[in-house]
């Protein structure tokens, strides 16, 4: 193992022994120079998920959440220089994560938190303006042939838990009672100007926004979503500046 | 799809678009409004300062203290404040946990 290897392996493992053939400046013992250094290290990663993941963090406690967070930060150092893009799988991992499984819900709530931080670091993007949209209104065939084009921060989640409903009652009081944790939602998040937002929508809605997400026109989209409010659905997405372009279908059939 | 179904869907997204963009128009005129308050409701937004994630201004400076890795799996967030139909005490699923430890 080179020199290199050796001391990046040593930082993330509170187990390893110092490594060897380090010098402090001053005469001090390197082996405690190094382990506040390693401790520097794994705090600022610790602290970086519990910056992205504070709803987790609030569900089982900083206590818990920095010991899981340190056994993730063990098993997925950074791959990449930004630090808010750090922690990405970090849902995969608390679904592995076996003393995390008595909340069924956290893996969930860590990928409603990290599409939030997604949708605040997205790209800008103009949406439509009202009068550009209704200008769709009219040509009725042609409209339906359309392709809708969504802000870059827009994301859906669904959940088999009140996800939503959970990390709302965080940004309040933290009380949980009367939520119906096992009833499933479906979350639209998207940032509106520099606001992220996060919304509860029907099961239909999330379907049909997926579909026109994967670039399927207006009436492809409709076809396979679940009954849902068409208007307000629209009404939602526009009201929030998530549509930035109407296309017309090129491969009409 | 037949030709039917097809103007029929046309008609029906016309009319959808034609009444979103009416709510919406409502929606932004009153946007100022917190009594506005229908349908979808409003947005859920974040109050977290750090909301932004990590590497924001907020983000906290490391702690310099080495810390054993003395700790129990026990979470104690507000799980525990949960409301579960299937515990006997009403309240979330980590007290069998508690109760082992």
């Amino acid at each position: 193992m080179s020199t290199q290897a050796a001391f990046a392996t040593a930082l993330l493992d509170p187990q390893r022994p110092c490594p060897e053939g380090l010098f402090s400046a001053n005469g001090a013992d390197p082996a405690s120079r190094f382990a506040v250094y390693r401790n520097n290290v794994q705090n600022s990663l610790i602290n970086a998920l519990a910056d992205s993941y504070p709803v987790v963090s609030q569900l089982v406690g900083d206590e818990f959440f920095r010991a899981m967070a340190g056994l993730y930060v063990q098993r997925c150092p950074p791959q990449g220089p930004l630090i808010n893009d750090y922690g990405k799988d970090f849902a995969e991992f608390i679904d592995r994560f076996e003393p995390a499984a008595s909340v069924p819900y956290l893996a969930d709530m860590a990928r409603l938190e990290r599409l939030r931080v997604q949708a605040y670091h997205a790209a800008d993007a103009q949406p439509l303006r009202h009068e550009q949209i209704a200008a769709a209104l009219s040509d009725p065939q042609a409209l339906s042939e359309l392709t809708v084009g969504f802000h870059p921060s827009l994301n859906l989640l669904t959940s088999a838990f009140a996800v939503i409903s959970i990390w709302a009652a965080h940004q309040q009081d933290a009380t949980l009672a009367g939520i119906e944790l096992d009833h499933g939602q479906n979350a639209l998040v998207l940032r509106n100007g520099l606001e992220v937002e996060v919304f509860a929508i029907d099961h239909g809605a999330g379907t049909f926004i997926q579909n026109l997400q994967n670039g399927q026109s207006l009436t492809q989209a409709l076809e396979t979503a679940p009954a849902f409010d068409l208007s307000q659905t629209l009404a939602l997405l526009i009201s929030h500046n998530v549509i930035t372009h109407l296309h017309h279908n090129q491969v009409s059939p | 799809m037949t030709a039917t179904t097809r103007t029929l869907s046309a008609t029906a997204l016309v009319l959808a678009l034609g009444s979103a963009l009416s709510i919406a128009a409502v929606s932004t005129a009153h946007a100022a409004d917190d009594n506005m308050e229908k349908c979808f409701g409003v947005a859920m937004k974040g109050k977290n300062d750090c909301a932004a994630g990590a590497g924001t201004t907020c983000a906290g400076t490391a702690k310099t203290d080495y810390q054993a890795n003395a700790w129990k799996l026990v979470p104690k967030g507000t799980c525990t404040t949960t409301m579960s139909k299937t515990s006997p005490t009403g309240f979330g699923q980590l007290e069998a946990y508690k109760a082992k430890s």
